[in-house]
């Protein structure tokens, strides 16, 4: 059981306390930026890991929660740590609602309807663009965006990050403790076959739902804190096309634990920067994700983060 | 006490069930009949996954059909499926948590639970046992310890005796014998294996092509002339 802590808290922990400090301000951000799409991923995970549910409309989720996020912080005097956790309930109900057509399909046609769902979000962003501290309801006036309230403790980049690291670590939490109580035992068997589950007493629809809550959950409070980390938010980040990318790195890193998630976000967020700052086109990295899909659908079903962990499990008696 | 009140199942324009009318009160009922004879078919007309025509089962002045699928477990109805249904990243303990959360089991008596019905069907010691690593036989014991929690009124057992050896059929006979006296269910089985038909079921129904041809005590039934014919096609 402590080995299989070990690893969880010893990231964080270094993350945390040593990881900030490391890093050149450009830097901090763009890891701040991989840990928030670490936490979307981790939504995606749940609802493919546990129920092989495929939803591609992440990414508009999570800018679903930074409107959210903005329009409240815009608006209102609510602490910004409750904003955030105010973005992730309304994403979590807007998430149930995509749920309904999932009681009904699976696979490739219910993949079609979150894409499609993506799509619809993607226009309306760029309709209505992101509140910048404008009146009215959809707050947007012709300026650049006004200050937002940040969290107390968390006023600098790198204090930010940590908060991040922070409210992302709980979240992952949040994700454990499903996957060991009734919910997950409850997904396991609806996984098996819905038949099953119903014959063992366990409804079937509320469980699918609170999976798409749960996963909508974390889209919305990552939107929130991707609001607080950049300060305003471009329509152009939350494209449909992002939504599949994301899900391909979330299956690339590896959907059955917290580190694939990780491992998504940092692909999604840090490999094109990182091909940036050294003179690459940031373009090559979307090749690279090809071939690593490829990779993770016929030779390892875990991801990135399977490999590594049997890696860990071996080198540690 | 089960009464099945002319029930009709039609999958479409095919009649898989034609008004079958049936009153249970032996502990132990087999359900037998050649292939496509509508047995599975009623198994799920109880389980809720099954389109109804027409009919009732009721169950203890409780009509079943009026409740949907889940709540059925929940209610006392418990089945196994004639294909396994065991997760195989799941212990065998968390199969059988899954159903005590459903079930909503005070959280006191899971652990009595647990005990009671791995040690009634010989499986205590693999409680901590991923589903993949079970064999069939540890399989199909944990479908059955899976129906056992909770006492349900009512169990179906979709061919239980699928793929066992001699030994391990011995074993199930016992299990299912002593379902009654232990968790007062009653057990509907359903299987091809007419050695295990006659062993364990004080009575038997026979169906063939949706409807009932014989029902009563097993020895007379497996005698029936009607049952040979559907049964060797004579």
């Amino acid at each position: 059981m402590t080995r299989q802590f070990a690893l969880p808290i010893t990231v964080f922990v270094f993350s945390l306390l040593a990881l900030p400090l490391l890093l050149s301000a450009l830097w901090v951000k763009v890891v701040t930026s991989a840990v928030i799409f670490s936490l979307a991923a981790a939504g995606i995970s749940v609802l493919f890991a546990q129920l092989g549910l495929i939803n591609l409309a992440q990414v508009a989720l999570i800018g679903l929660g930074g409107w959210v996020a903005l329009r409240l912080n815009y608006g209102t005097a609510i602490p910004f740590t409750v904003i955030v956790f105010m973005a992730g309930t309304t994403t979590a109900l807007i998430g149930a609602i995509l749920a309904l057509p999932a009681l009904r399909m699976r696979g490739l046609y219910l993949a079609l309807v979150t894409l499609m769902a993506a799509g619809a979000f993607q226009i309306l962003f760029n309709a209505f663009q992101f509140p910048n501290g404008g009146s009215g309801f959809w707050g947007v006036a012709q300026q650049s965006a006004a200050e937002i309230r940040l969290p107390l403790l968390a006023n600098s980049d790198v204090a930010y990050l940590r908060y991040t690291i922070v409210i992302v670590a709980l979240c992952f939490c949040l994700v454990a403790m499903h996957r060991i109580t009734a919910p997950g035992r409850a997904w396991a068997m609806i996984r098996q076959s819905e038949a099953n589950a119903m014959a063992a007493g366990v409804n079937v629809t509320f469980y699918k739902i609170w999976a798409f809550v749960l996963s909508g959950f974390m889209a919305g409070v990552a939107g929130g804190l991707l609001s607080g980390a950049l300060g305003q938010l471009d329509a152009r980040s939350f494209l449909a096309a992002d939504g599949i990318l994301l899900f391909a790195l979330a299956v690339v890193g590896g959907v059955y634990s917290w580190l694939g998630a990780l491992i998504a976000g940092l692909l999604f967020k840090l490999l094109p920067a990182v091909f940036n700052n050294i003179g690459l086109s940031a373009d090559l990295a979307m090749v690279l994700f090809g071939a690593a899909l490829l990779h993770a659908i016929i030779t390892a079903p875990r991801g990135i983060a399977g490999q590594l962990l049997v890696a860990f499990s071996r080198k540690s008696p | 006490m089960i009464c099945i009140d002319n029930l009709s199942v039609n999958y479409g324009g095919v009649v898989a069930l034609n008004s079958l009318t049936l009153n249970i009160t032996e502990d132990v009922v087999g359900l037998i009949g050649p292939n496509g004879a509508g047995k599975t078919t009623m198994t799920n007309a109880f389980s809720g996954f099954a389109p109804i025509a027409s009919g009732k089962i009721v169950i203890d002045d409780m009509n079943l059909l009026e409740l949907p699928a889940y709540k059925r477990a929940r209610w006392g109805l418990a089945r196994s499926f004639q294909k396994v249904q065991i997760v195989n990243d799941l212990r065998v303990q968390d199969h059988l948590l899954a159903v005590i959360d459903a079930k909503g089991i005070d959280r006191k008596k899971r652990v009595w639970w647990i005990d009671k019905v791995l040690d009634f069907v010989g499986i205590a010691d693999c409680r901590d046992t991923l589903g993949a690593e079970l064999n069939s036989y540890r399989k199909r014991m944990t479908e059955i310890a899976k129906c056992l929690i909770g006492n349900p009124k009512v169990i179906l057992l979709d061919e239980p005796g699928g793929g066992l050896s001699e030994s391990e059929m011995q074993h199930l006979r016992s299990i299912i014998s002593n379902t009654k006296t232990v968790f007062g269910a009653q057990i509907i089985m359903v299987d091809h294996d007419i050695d295990l038909i006659r062993d364990v079921c004080e009575s038997t129904a026979v169906l063939d092509f949706g409807k009932l041809i014989a029902f009563g005590p097993t020895s007379e039934v497996l005698q029936d002339e009607a049952v040979k014919v559907a049964y060797l096609g004579r």
